[in-house]
């Protein structure tokens, strides 16, 4: 009796805790925003007013927060190539037997373990116009040194860089073991066609590597949508609002101008614009190619 | 032969030049924290410290409550690994090993929740922290960070790999449920434990979104808070501000290098979902 009971409600008691904590910072607040985005409130009193669309309507005529998508869309747009082009290289290198590969994994990853707000800080003095060590190469390469984060025209190309020296570690080790993956009979059988290096990179590599190449970009892109840390400790959104993007203008919005609301229906955009770009990637890049039988 | 060794140093040219370009900062930043606050402010910069000390790791600590947000990030690091590894391979266990109605529904949902961006859900979620007190509190801190979806799927996966009939086995002995979980489960998936450990302390140690929000006394801050801040106060010092760095660096790195196994296998499941 006892025995039947506890097989019958061991598997929630199981999965209670996870589910509930996991729940709670996710589901709830999320459907609480969808709720709140139909507010006024504001977190200094506790009353609010239901407005309706009006937090909606409001979106179509800010130009702010057209400006903080703008960027967050060249950010990403920028960030996604990078990413992917690199942490390939750098796999197809590491793929080619060499040694040391435990020691350049290490390295290609570390920028990932370090906490942001750090990494955030020492790129911000490698970026110094005074002494940052990127203005001294400029310098030496003969051209004229730059107010990297300050200056409108470099500040989002300045921190997409630093955005691909985080990424390009995990997703080379994501490529790496994708590559690993492939069988070595289709190499063989192109070796036996005449196929060059070029060819078999073509049509057995880069093929067979389109899920991992999906899986890199929809996981690139969430990155570059969420972005928030580097813009708030290195350039507060600036200079300008060239660095305002759609994060941070949320964190503006409800932590700095206190309009809970309104940022709400900032934050369900980005949720349906996550949910449309997943799609969109999942039904153009996701046909997968298999040169199994089956 | 003559092009194929060409080609392997070419190679090596090219991951080592690459792995520079990526040691760039920490370098710059260990070389920094051991120069002078004359020598790290000159222009053309020196690279290897001209006059090596150690007086700036010293400063860090007289300048600024360091031994705190040292340990106010070693408590919101250890107990939410501790309890979000415990929570995520219970249910990874449960919805891997049971049958039980409600399971296919729970697990969709855990799954599109995985959908939602974390910032999307930060304004009801300190909302939520604000009505329940929770502001300026290491439980308000501590509380976002209890489970898993990561977790819970990975431990799943895992779990799927054992075999029922060891479970059926301990069954007949008299096991209880929670002793297959306690006696079976954790010892046969512990590489996945440990690489659940170490993502999530790395991802807590990390975490500065939800800290900025919900601290705003010097008394909670983590190293996260306090480096961006103590680097705005101390912008003519560079060489305490890089000293700072390091030592906040210093624990997540050394768990990295020496646990590289785990990450590496974790990176691996995250890409390999299915």
């Amino acid at each position: 009796m006892w025995y039947r009971f506890q097989r019958k409600i061991a598997p929630y008691v199981f999965i209670l805790p996870g589910v509930l904590f996991y729940l709670m910072v996710t589901f709830i607040p999320a459907a609480i925003g969808i709720g709140l985005s139909f507010t006024n409130w504001s977190i200094i009193t506790p009353k609010f007013d239901w407005v309706g669309l009006r937090n909606y309507e409001r979106l179509l005529t800010d130009t702010l927060f057209q400006t903080s998508l703008s960027n967050t869309f060249r950010y990403a747009l920028w960030l996604i190539p990078g990413v992917v082009i690199c942490s390939l290289l750098l796999a197809l290198l590491l793929n080619t037997k060499v040694r040391g590969i435990t020691f350049f994994r290490t390295v290609y990853y570390l920028p990932m373990v370090t906490p942001i707000a750090v990494a955030s800080v020492i790129w911000m003095w490698i970026y110094d116009r005074r002494t940052g060590i990127l203005n001294y190469i400029v310098r030496l390469l003969g051209m004229p040194p730059r107010n990297w984060l300050n200056n409108p025209d470099t500040a989002l190309g300045s921190l997409v860089v630093m955005g691909i020296w985080l990424s390009v570690g995990s997703n080379m080790i994501i490529y790496l073991a994708a590559l690993q993956g492939i069988s070595r009979s289709y190499y063989e059988a192109a070796d036996i066609d005449g196929a060059g290096y070029w060819q078999r990179f073509r049509y057995i590599t880069l093929p067979l590597l389109r899920p991992t190449t999906l899986f890199v970009i929809i996981t690139t892109t969430m990155g570059a949508l969420r972005a928030f840390s580097q813009m708030n400790i290195m350039t507060q959104g600036g200079p300008l609002d060239s660095t305002t993007t759609i994060v941070f203008y949320i964190f503006k919005t409800a932590f700095t101008d206190l309009r809970m609301g309104y940022a709400a229906a900032v934050s369900v955009v980005l949720f349906a614009i996550t949910l449309v770009i997943t799609f969109v990637d999942w039904k153009f890049l996701g046909k997968g190619v298999s040169y199994d039988a089956d | 032969m003559q092009t194929r060794h060409i080609l392997k140093a070419l190679t090596y040219v090219a991951l080592i030049s690459v792995g520079f370009v990526m040691l760039i900062p920490f370098l710059w930043m260990v070389l920094g924290s051991f120069k002078t606050a004359r020598e790290v402010m000159k222009f053309p910069p020196t690279f290897i410290p001209e006059d090596p000390t150690l007086a700036n790791y010293k400063e860090v600590f007289s300048r600024l409550s360091f031994g705190r947000y040292y340990l106010n990030t070693i408590i919101t690091s250890v107990i939410p690994t501790i309890i979000t590894v415990m929570t995520a391979s219970m249910a990874g266990f449960g919805f891997a090993k049971y049958r039980f109605a409600g399971r296919g529904v729970i697990f969709w949902l855990i799954l599109a929740t995985m959908m939602i961006p974390y910032p999307v859900t930060i304004v009801p979620l300190y909302t939520m922290a604000y009505r329940a007190g929770l502001v300026n509190t290491y439980t308000g801190l501590i509380i976002v960070n209890l489970s898993s979806a990561f977790g819970i799927f990975m431990m799943r996966q895992f779990c799927l790999t054992i075999p029922n009939d060891l479970l059926d086995a301990a069954r007949i002995d008299g096991s209880s449920e929670f002793g297959i979980f306690y006696r079976i489960i954790m010892p046969l998936t512990k590489p996945a434990l440990a690489t659940l450990t170490i993502f999530t302390f790395t991802g807590n140690w990390n975490s500065y979104m939800w800290p900025l929000l919900v601290v705003n006394t010097d008394r909670l801050r983590t190293l996260s808070l306090a480096i961006p801040l103590f680097n705005g106060q101390y912008s003519s010092f560079p060489n305490l501000v890089y000293a700072a760095s390091a030592m906040a660096i210093l624990p997540v790195v050394m768990l990295f290098i020496f646990n590289q196994r785990y990450f590496t296998e974790g990176i691996t499941m995250s890409g390999l979902k299915e």
